[in-house]
């Protein structure tokens, strides 16, 4: 491969630097843009009004530090950092920095000093694992001009339903309405939230839930909008990873006590927080407000069947709640394609400065912004790595492990992607690219596949070219 | 009040709507009709996707008689009324025929969403169904199947009473709230059940929140927290506390007090008087969109074509005057130019004749001359007729341009293509000739001077009169005057075989320019008389057709003035008719809080 697209989308934008350098304006704009092209990946969690947007940001992060109670849509940014610091931007005056401290796993922010009317943006700094790669944006529930300003900050996008809502489609229509985002719909991901919420209470909600987001991958309205459906219970998934012992002791106790007993006893929240028991109401009420009662209901089950130690509960419960399948596809369609949506939202910025402010020397510019998009081969491959995560796109089992490899499924490097677990020589590598190329090209070709999987392996041939150059 | 006025006017608004083609409004108030005059309840459940719309409807009637499930679940409403029996039909298509067919089954199957069913219907023996009370399930609005949001939308108008199912993990969310808005609408009374209560903690506080969003938008509802596991449970296990704990006996005591009494008239027909005032405005609003719609005069399709026939006439007018004129012009244009071509051509012919019989002596040549003539006539009259001819087609085609559709069918009988061209014989001239005794005699003539002259001269020399020089002198005078005669005879013929062509010439072109000028004149009348019909029947034409569409635009603006007295008249209708609605709900207790507006 000649130049790779966050290469070219480099070039493009610092052509266009210099194109516009008379113009304040499109310089300070474009600067902005090139700055954020090294900056860690943004991931917008957006969704209309609870549909869990703090709890999924809890729960990725692994400690408690959504949501920052405001008045008025505040975008709450959440970055890596040494100590956890707080920046208030207000919509007049300078920039304030609020005391805050961390309280065990939870964030302790207080913003009194502050007009509650006139904050627009908080960033956080908090040291956590997950924030190195990238930075998660809290976005207050979706309206008009937040989904505008969504679309301009973040890179990436988590989109947050409880159930797939007409005003759901809608909206995430309306993200790709836009023509490099309609080239390139590599961006998003849809979680079904509070899976655990789905079946009425009972324990095998959460199952329940990984099947409806499994028809809702292939569902014809949903699939060509975002790159995967993950069902994701935030509440018991952070419950899961922020577990301490004391509560694992609180629920061996529910689990220990006779059957019946702890049943009736669970038969309502009400019933759970208010009535007699040896467990002080205290405890009680945190239990339930920490794993909602599916989240007990399930944790006491998982302990009579042997969970009996908190990090095998804590494993087994974050196991359940999806949260490990949402991390992967973060991980492996957002964090590793970090490049790849970066260009992407390069272009979309860099396509605002062509539309506001044409120039006869921008004509070039324009080709050139369609060149990469047509022929950037790291969205086809994005696009088919989500369609083989999603199932949405189905290649025979050993076929579709081999296709995500190739594609760089499991790491971008030359190594990964020919699967080599050691340094393998210069011939090795040729072998097995010619190898997996002409495999792949009878594939491309074969009649006993469909249509979508040939095109599949189209893609596929074209990664095993690229490897070769 | 008699209940007979009220649906007096129920059924003269149906009557209107059907008048002014709004059959969905007829639709919406004669399912309004049908259902004030029959005396069940029909509360309809509603709400979003996994609100426990269904399970809310199974623990009502404490019995499974929906479906429940995690994904999308319920696609058809389910009926549930009351019966001694119980029993469940299935409407549903079997997959032969357009109408779906009516299927019985076993109640404990009811909930089995086998085929493709349309709707459920399950009855059974409940005490809170004995009133009348019917209990509808129905799809989820908001999904993504639209279409069976669809089935819902449409019947609401049906409802005496809705009961909106929504989850106590979250508030009311802004869909939910518009969906009640526009259900009020239809059906003013309103419950919303917070399902699912013994999941959370928070439900009170959730209660409390949607209690405000209620009062904020200003919808009127009661918020009845409810469990219907709790209930499902507490029927399983015949718990009375755990059946009062799940919330469920308020809701009922609350479909007693609020819902039950909408059977009883007033309020109901407060209901029906909102729902007919709306049907009323909405007529009266397209009423008069249609009175303020007239379309302009000039826009009707008949008085543009009215206009079109006059302009047309006006048009034919000028072109007929244009016409004639343009034949006129060309046809003696045409004999000017025919006269002076034939004229030329014979002067031609003359100057030949002249030049020669300078030289040829008629009388040897007359015959063969009189040959070339004919010749040289007959061809000069050919080309000026044919010419004449030609440009008389001209002529009929310049005349057709100047109709608005060309004409280009001149009858052939009009322009003649033959003509008598016969120059007719030459007059033939005495030519006489020189004939010997002629001769003799000149000679004689002349040689007698001279013997006479030549002799006296001799004769005073001493000879005789009569000797040889007088008589060479005589013979020598003789042959002169001989060949002086011969000349001078010979001119003679010439001059006469001249002008004996001449005439004939003159004679040939008096003629043949006269039958010119008469098939001229034949051709023009010819022209005339055929243009003239032509021009006729196209002006009968367009003043047929603008009499036709002046009827028409007569016609129609009658019609329209009658559709205007019959929309001014439907209007005073339906203004009355909604005064009488108004009365009606003024009539009633509770009519100040729902008020109804129109503006006349």
């Amino acid at each position: 491969m000649t130049q790779t697209v966050d290469e070219a989308v480099w070039a493009i934008l610092h052509e266009a630097l210099r194109l516009y350098q008379d113009s304040p304006r499109a310089t300070s704009w474009l600067r902005h843009h090139i700055g954020r092209f090294d900056s860690p990946l943004r991931i917008a969690v957006a969704g209309r009004p609870g549909s869990g947007k703090s709890t999924v940001v809890n729960a990725v992060v692994g400690d408690e530090v959504a949501p920052i109670e405001v008045d008025g849509p505040v975008f709450t940014w959440y970055q890596d950092g040494p100590q956890p610091r707080a920046t208030v931007y207000m919509r007049q005056g300078p920039p304030g920095e609020p005391p805050i401290v961390r309280v065990g796993r939870r964030m302790d922010i207080d913003l009194s000093g502050f007009e509650s009317g006139g904050m627009t943006r908080i960033v956080v700094d908090w040291p956590a694992r997950v924030l190195r790669d990238a930075t998660l944006i809290d976005t207050p529930p979706i309206a008009d001009e937040i989904s505008e300003q969504i679309a301009a900050e973040a890179d990436a996008l988590l989109y947050l339903t409880p159930q797939v809502h007409v005003m759901d489609v809608r909206y995430l229509q309306s993200t790709q309405d836009h023509p490099v985002a309609r080239a390139a719909p590599v961006n998003s991901i849809m979680v079904l939230s509070r899976a655990d919420e789905v079946g009425g209470g009972r324990i095998d909600s959460l199952s329940t839930a990984k099947q409806i987001s499994r028809r809702y991958r292939r569902d014809a309205r949903i699939r060509g909008l975002c790159q995967n459906v993950v069902a994701v219970s935030g509440l018991i998934g952070q419950a899961g990873r922020t577990m301490p012992e004391e509560e694992y002791q609180s629920l061996a106790a529910l689990a220990a006590a006779p059957r019946a007993q702890t049943e009736e006893l669970l038969l309502t929240a009400d019933r759970f927080t208010r009535s007699e028991h040896v467990l002080p109401v205290s405890t009680r009420r945190e239990l339930a407000d920490r794993l909602g009662m599916v989240g007990i209901r399930l944790a006491t089950t998982l302990i009579r069947q042997g969970a009996d130690s908190r990090t095998k509960l804590a494993s087994e419960l974050v196991q359940r709640s999806g949260l490990n399948e949402l991390r992967d596809s973060i991980g492996r369609l957002f964090v590793d394609r970090r490049e790849v949506l970066k260009a992407r939202s390069a272009l979309l910025g860099l396509d605002v400065v062509l539309r506001m402010e044409p120039r006869p020397g921008a004509a070039k510019l324009v080709t050139d912004v369609e060149r990469v998009l047509a022929g950037a081969h790291e969205f086809h491959e994005l696009r088919l790595l989500g369609g083989l995560l999603s199932g949405r796109t189905r290649l025979p089992e050993e076929l579709g492990l081999e296709a995500q490899r190739l594609i760089g499924g499991y790491g971008t490097d030359l190594d990964a992607r020919l699967g080599f677990d050691r340094e393998p020589t210069q011939a090795e590598v040729q072998n097995a690219i010619y190898d997996a190329l002409a495999r792949w090209r009878e594939q491309s070709e074969n009649p006993m596949l469909g249509s979508a999987e040939r095109d599949a392996a189209r893609v596929v041939v074209r990664s095993c070219e690229a490897m070769l150059i | 009040m008699t209940a007979a006025t009220w649906l007096e006017v129920l059924d003269q608004t149906i009557g209107a709507s059907v008048v002014h083609h709004r059959p969905d409004l007829a639709e919406r108030l004669r399912a309004k009709r049908a259902q004030l005059l029959d005396p069940q309840i029909r509360v309809l459940v509603i709400g979003e996707a996994n609100q426990g719309k269904s399970q809310l409807v199974n623990a009502l009637v404490s019995a499974s008689v929906c479906a429940v499930g995690d994904d999308v679940t319920t696609v058809a409403p389910t009926i549930v009324r009351y019966a001694e029996k119980p029993a469940a039909t299935q409407l549903l298509h079997d997959g032969t025929g357009a109408e779906p067919q009516r299927m019985p089954l076993p109640v404990d199957q009811a909930t089995n969403r086998g085929g493709d069913a349309v709707t459920t219907e399950v009855r059974i023996p409940r005490k809170i169904l004995a009133a009348g009370l019917v209990i509808i399930d129905t799809p989820a609005i908001g999904n993504l199947h639209q279409l069976r949001a669809q089935s819902t939308f449409s019947a609401l108008s049906g409802a005496d009473a809705v009961l909106l199912a929504t989850d106590a993990s979250h508030e009311l969310s802004a869909t939910e709230l518009e969906l009640l808005r526009h259900v009020r609408r239809s059906c003013p009374t309103i419950l919303v059940a917070l399902t699912k209560i013994d999941l959370t903690t928070r439900w009170r506080q959730i209660a409390d929140r949607n209690r405000e969003h209620l009062s904020k938008a200003g919808i009127p509802a009661a918020v009845v927290p409810v469990s219907s596991a709790l209930r499902l449970r507490a029927v399983a296990k015949d718990d009375e506390a755990l059946n009062v704990e799940s919330g469920f006996p308020e809701l009922i005591e609350r479909l007693r007090t609020d819902v039950l009494p909408v059977a009883s008239n007033p309020s109901s027909r407060q209901n029906f008087a909102a729902m007919t005032g709306t049907a009323l405005a909405e007529l009266v609003g397209q009423v008069k969109k249609e009175l303020a719609a007239r379309p302009d005069d000039r826009n009707s399709p008949a008085v543009a074509e009215y206009m079109d026939a006059q302009q047309k006439m006006a048009d034919l007018k000028r072109r007929s005057a244009k016409w004639q004129n343009v034949l006129n012009d060309e046809m003696a244009d045409l004999i000017a130019d025919l006269e002076y071509d034939l004229r030329d051509r014979t002067r031609r012919i003359l100057r030949e004749v002249d030049r020669a019989f300078d030289e040829a002596d008629p009388a040897k040549t007359w015959d063969q001359f009189e040959e070339w003539l004919n010749e040289n006539l007959t061809e000069a009259a050919r080309t000026n007729f044919d010419w004449l001819i030609e440009r008389s087609w001209w002529v009929a085609d310049r005349v057709a341009e100047c109709f608005p559709e060309r004409q280009d069918l001149v009858p052939g009988t009009v322009i003649p293509s033959d003509a008598d061209l016969d120059p007719g014989d030459t007059e033939r001239p005495r030519l006489e000739k020189f004939t010997a005794g002629q001769k003799v005699f000149s000679g004689l003539r002349g040689s007698y001077g001279g013997v006479l002259m030549f002799g006296l001269i001799t004769s005073l020399a001493g000879l005789p009169l009569i000797n040889p020089i007088s008589i060479g002198a005589g013979l020598a005078l003789g042959g002169k005057s001989i060949g002086e005669e011969g000349e001078t005879r010979l001119k003679r013929r010439q001059q006469l075989a001249k002008s004996t062509a001449q005439r004939h010439v003159d004679d040939f072109f008096l003629r043949f320019s006269k039958d010119c000028k008469d098939a001229a004149r034949r051709i023009q009348r010819g022209l005339r008389d055929h243009f003239a019909e032509l021009a006729e029947q196209l002006q009968q034409r367009v003043a047929d057709a603008a009499s036709a569409a002046q009827r028409s635009a007569q016609a129609e603006l009658s019609a329209r003035q009658r559709r205007d007295q019959e929309l001014r008249q439907a209007l005073t209708q339906l203004r009355e008719l909604h005064g009488q609605i108004t009365r009606i709900a003024g009539a009633l207790p509770a009519s100040s809080r729902n008020p109804l507006e129109i503006s006349a």
